[in-house]
């Protein structure tokens, strides 16, 4: 015995799209119509939306901007038969998270741009530790720019939401990708 | 009732809240909070809630502040004479005692304290040109330290520019939330 702890050994179970290491702030938001309909997993990254008629804090999906990210998915397979069942999307409500998180999660540009939308083989995207993380135009975790891949008038996209702390791999984390939160 | 109710049938009515914005800043999650000594500017003038400040040197062993002039520090939660502290026993106290207290880092407010106006137009005299808030688009602290979208650090051509990015815009000033401005504040 060498009283190492063995770390490597730690066997978190994934069970969430969000598994939360080291946590920061909350905000609780209004989620709109088209997410109440659309569902959206743990993990997505949203952006704020005004209602000209209503005085409340509402958010969207994000589209590369950022407001944070939504800890909780509408339907995840955690919140079956459980009470916490479809409860945002019901009560149109979501817990945004922001500031440095650490977490670990599935809701990650699996392919590059290009080959999303191509219409041909679909190219992993490549994750290096340290590298820092956009949302994409969906609101994933991605290591592309996707304002200036798909010519956004807006481009470039420099609003950084993260880093890559552990790359997706299938038989050290269960493909998830371990990431900071920054912004 | 079948469940899950049909879309829009049943939810939080978020919209009755009725929330009465009886101060310049209004908290709806805290950020880091510091208590600082004001320097003698601030001291003559007074500021509002939500007034945009920087670190300044002082004489004495006393972390102080002044009005932000695009430079980030923080942001001053109470105005120094707010109508709301009126006949009670925060009138003029931190004028008085030379305190107030900062903000900082990741929170939620509603603040009256931004700038309404271009910084071209209020520069350039009448007509004003109104500021126009969108959703999600960044904020900074203006010249004389208010929330605003426009980077008056690279406008008036200083040395110090570019600002640095405070905040996001949240909610839009608007009739029902008595043309507040929304601010996701980020540093």
């Amino acid at each position: 015995m060498s009283g190492v702890s063995p770390f490597f050994a730690n066997d978190v179970f994934r069970t969430r799209d969000v598994v939360i290491f080291v946590k920061s702030k909350t905000i609780p938001v209004m989620i709109d119509t088209s997410m109440q309909t659309g569902g959206w997993p743990g993990g997505q990254g949203v952006t704020w939306l005004d209602d000209p008629n209503n005085d409340t804090f509402q958010v969207t999906y994000s589209d590369g901007r950022f407001g944070g990210f939504l800890l909780w998915g509408s339907n995840e397979a955690s919140d079956q038969y459980i009470a916490y069942y479809k409860n945002q999307p019901t009560y149109r409500f979501a817990v945004m998270a922001v500031g440095p998180w650490v977490i670990s999660t599935t809701t990650f540009e699996q392919y590059t741009y290009a080959s999303r939308t191509g219409g041909g083989p679909l190219v992993p995207n490549v994750y290096t530790p340290g590298e820092k993380l956009r949302f994409s135009l969906r609101g994933y975790f991605t290591p592309e720019d996707e304002w200036t891949l798909s010519g956004d008038p807006r481009a470039p996209n420099e609003i950084f939401v993260a880093r890559v702390i552990q790359p997706p791999v299938p038989t050290i984390n269960n493909n998830y990708l371990e990431l900071q939160s920054m912004m | 009732m079948p469940f899950p109710p049909p879309t829009g049938t049943f939810k939080i009515d978020f919209g009755g809240i009725d929330l009465i914005r009886s101060r310049d800043c209004v908290v709806f999650v805290k950020g880091e909070t510091f208590e600082v000594s004001v320097d003698p500017a601030m001291l003559a003038s007074g500021w509002p809630g939500g007034q945009g400040v920087r670190w300044v040197n002082s004489s004495t062993d006393n972390f102080t502040v002044t009005y932000s002039d695009g430079r980030f520090g923080g942001y001053l939660i109470w105005g120094s004479l707010e109508s709301a502290d009126q006949y009670t026993a925060m009138t003029g106290q931190q004028l008085v005692y030379g305190n107030a207290v900062m903000v900082a880092g990741r929170g939620l407010i509603s603040t009256s304290s931004y700038e309404r106006y271009t910084y071209a137009s209020r520069l350039g005299g009448p007509p004003f040109v109104p500021l126009v808030y969108t959703a999600s688009t960044p904020l900074f602290f203006s010249l004389r330290g208010l929330w605003t979208i426009e980077d008056e650090l690279s406008l008036s051509g200083s040395p110090l520019a570019p600002a640095l990015q405070a905040g996001v815009v949240a909610q839009v000033p608007k009739d029902v939330n008595e043309f507040f401005l929304g601010v996701q504040t980020t540093l």
